[in-house]
């Protein structure tokens, strides 16, 4: 393989592939200044509806806002806080993940919102012209941990784009790599025959527990999941059934075997492929991937969205023509040649793992280029049961 | 008491006019926020519209459709996605039921980022053009209270409120304010008044003039200068606020651009 | 190119990758099958009998029942399939 990654190693040894300075607000009333910095500056910035409030669904906030903020894509965060001691307690952890560079700006140090505004816009590009000047450097493949997504599927998703992710993810795990499938709505149906692929009889149990234990919360609620899953864009594309649906999004996750299972934005502690428990909601789920230090993301669409992470670059891979050909500006690369008959399933998962290193190594994704920024925290209200 | 508002028929009398481009769901947030800043328009962040199962469906959609039902709004231009739960076709018909003046646009079928740009911007100033706004008598003020704690200062803004023949309607329930100020937009309050938490910034809602009234918390007393009025305001002095902002005096969380909003939503997404 | 897409050599259903027009006949792979509805690209077409209740199978996996009797060339869809788990009649 001709191809080889470079990068920016952090002090705690993993890697990033993007030199990031990340404006992170810690209260909802602080995003409306982080937003307009990103609109100011070249550094990209959150937002969220978190004021603070410590109830059951904390934890999780506490995980993703930590690990997001630590995310090694990153150069440098700024954290807006009214200094509270949750808040606080928030930069302590992020800092303890593996975030080397920050700057806290305390509004109620402050004293002004502009003046907030001011002072982080200074050190947003203060941060930015140091981050500049930091040069790539070789790093091994298994610095690089991909995340494998997918939305607005359409029949197609399962015969074209999702198996040639898989051909990538493939690729990778052999490499060395990590790589990790989310969506545990999108593989109920599909459990069997990716517990059948652990490496280790314990994994298999875990991938089939995850699932029944989402599908125990959604019981638990009474509810019928067929409103959403498949959802309605799904279902004019083609797709009937959630199973269906399954079939084809366990494909992004090709045929390596699986090394283990992670709880939502948990980091991966070795290389392999793994299954991650996260919503199917795209952005619930981007969001998870950043937080657990994943650092490029593929998501394979079959109606097209622009979705973006603040931190991770999400390429972007149509399953048909068609929709590649009428939006482009949301589009990186277009798998529905395989249904064309154009190209082979081989030949577009090399081409999906030739675009992985080179977005890796710094060429911008469509999602980059449109300044795409979304964050969104992950609440279970209530609703988790074991 | 003879003040002029915004006609907007069945749905009130609106003390702002406000054009709103809601984003239906999460995914069309950002390109709502630049079409809305093109056109001077009211946007804000959230998190729905996707992934929602169960009763969470109907409460988003009703959500949406009341805020776009609100009085302070002329016109409203929804964006989706095209691919999400809430159908932006089905909820651009029921928004329509209470706001007539209501165009929406996909972003799957409008040729991507660049293409929902153009079209968005061309589709909120044609609705700009065609809805001009009416002014009308306002003949009653609705006026939200937001507190945490209640004091004496709020009962007898309260008891003040009453005899000036003011409506008013509290929220007091819920742990985030976001959640209280949702609360008091869906009963069309036309502006809040609230007596922000001590332990949390001055803050509003995108749509409704809200008026922070600092207490004597470490953090209040620090960002005193973004709060519309001091500890200790009078009732009196709170009142004569509330009748300036009807009239249209800017308040501070007004005059900072909107961040993010929250819906209430009871169920996991999936 | 090639209208129909058979996944797996034990599936009783098709992926249709051109639209198809009720009434035409279709000639592939040994197979022929007159189309029963119209049925847009990316959606499935029976390509074996299938008895209500019975599993429809693509990629060679089950992926849900038959709600009533379809007949090859028919459209299936969620008209006539519905997924075994988390359905209401699970839920109930």
């Amino acid at each position: 393989m001709s191809k080889s990654l470079t990068g920016y190693p952090r002090a705690d040894g993993r890697v990033g592939f993007r030199n990031q300075v990340l404006v992170m607000p810690l209260h909802s009333a602080l995003c409306a200044t982080a937003r307009r910095i990103s609109e100011e500056s070249a550094a990209v910035a959150i937002t969220h509806d978190w004021s603070g409030e410590i109830d059951a669904d904390f934890a999780r906030i506490f995980k993703v806002m930590t690990g997001f903020a630590a995310n090694p894509n990153i150069f440098a965060t700024i954290f807006l806080t009214l200094g509270t001691p949750g808040e606080l307690e928030i930069i302590d952890k992020s800092k303890s993940i593996g975030l080397s560079n920050s700057t806290i700006v305390n509004v109620s140090e402050i004293g002004s919102m502009e003046l907030l505004y001011e002072i982080a816009l200074k050190e947003a590009i203060s941060y930015l012209a140091l981050a500049d000047q930091v040069a790539r450097v070789s790093v091994p493949w298994s610095s690089l941990h991909l995340g494998l997504e997918c939305g607005g599927s359409d029949a197609l998703s399962g015969i074209t784009a999702n198996p040639a992710l898989g051909v990538a993810s493939d690729m990778l795990v052999e490499l060395g790599a990590v790589s990790v499938l989310g969506e545990t709505t999108e593989i109920l149906g599909a459990e069997h025959l990716l517990a059948a692929r652990a490496l280790d009889p314990n994994v298999g149990k875990q991938i089939i527990e995850t699932v029944a234990r989402y599908e125990r919360s959604i019981n638990y609620e009474g509810i019928d999941m067929r409103g959403a899953q498949p959802s309605r864009g799904n279902i004019e594309g083609g797709l009937t059934t959630l199973e269906e649906k399954s079939l084809g999004a366990a494909k992004k996750a090709g045929s390596a075997p699986f090394t283990g299972v992670l709880e939502y934005a948990d980091p991966a502690p070795k290389p392999g492929l793994y299954f991650m428990d996260t919503p199917g909601h795209d952005i619930e789920q981007l969001t998870g991937f950043a937080a657990a230090g994943i650092n490029i993301v593929v998501f394979t669409s079959g109606r097209g969205t622009p979705t973006g992470s603040a931190v991770v670059p999400t390429i972007k891979v149509s399953t048909n023509t068609q929709m590649a050909l009428s939006i482009p500006d949301l589009i990186d690369l277009n798998a529905g040649t395989i249904a064309d008959g154009t190209q082979t399933l081989r030949e577009v998962g090399e081409l999906i793992f030739n675009e992985i290193v080179d977005v890796a190594n710094g060429k911008l994704t469509a999602a980059e280029l449109g300044r795409h920024q979304e964050f969104s925290l992950s609440r279970m209200y209530g609703t988790q049961i074991n | 008491m003879k003040r002029q508002g915004f006609d907007r028929a069945l749905r009130g009398v609106g003390i702002r006019d406000y054009q709103l481009i809601l984003p239906s769901v999460v995914c069309s947030t950002r390109i709502a926020s630049r079409i809305a800043n093109e056109v001077g328009s009211k946007t804000f962040a959230h998190q729905h519209g996707c992934g929602i199962i169960g009763n969470d469906v109907e409460g988003i959609s009703d959500f949406f459709c009341d805020l776009a039902k609100h009085p302070n709004v002329g016109t409203v231009l929804i964006v989706g996605l095209g691919c999400e739960t809430i159908q932006g076709n089905e909820l651009a018909a029921k928004v329509k039921e209470s706001n007539p003046t209501t165009s929406y646009l996909v972003i799957q079928e409008s040729g991507g980022v660049a293409g929902t740009f153009n079209d968005g911007i061309t589709a909120a100033k044609l609705l700009k053009s065609t809805y001009p706004p009416h002014l009308k008598n306002l003949d009653e003020l609705v006026v939200g209270v937001e507190f945490s704690n209640s004091n004496s200062e709020i009962e007898s803004l309260i008891a003040e409120l009453k005899a000036s023949g003011i409506k008013f309607e509290i929220a007091d329930q819920n742990k985030n304010p976001g959640l209280n100020f949702s609360e008091l937009m869906r009963r069309g309050v036309h502006l809040i008044v609230s007596f922000t938490e001590p332990n949390q910034p001055p803050s509003g809602f995108p749509l409704i003039p809200t008026i922070n009234i600092a207490s004597d918390s470490a953090l209040h007393s620090a960002l005193a200068k973004e709060f519309d009025l001091p500890n200790g305001s009078t009732s009196s002095a709170i009142l004569n606020f509330i009748l300036d902002v009807a009239d249209g005096k800017e308040t501070k969380s007004e005059l900072s651009k909107a961040g993010e909003i929250i819906a209430p939503r009871v169920v996991r997404s999936v | 190119m090639r209208s129909l897409l058979i996944l797996n050599t034990i599936d009783n259903i098709a992926v249709a990758l051109a639209d198809l027009e009720s009434g035409s006949i279709i000639e592939q792979d040994g197979l022929q099958i007159e189309v029963l509805n119209q049925i847009p690209r990316g959606h499935k077409i029976a390509t074996k009998p299938i008895s209500k209740n019975e599993g429809v199978i693509k990629y060679g996996e089950r992926m849900g029942h038959a709600t009533s009797d379809i007949k090859v060339g028919e459209h299936v869809h969620t008209h006539n399939v519905l997924g075994d788990r988390l359905s209401a009649e699970q839920v109930k």
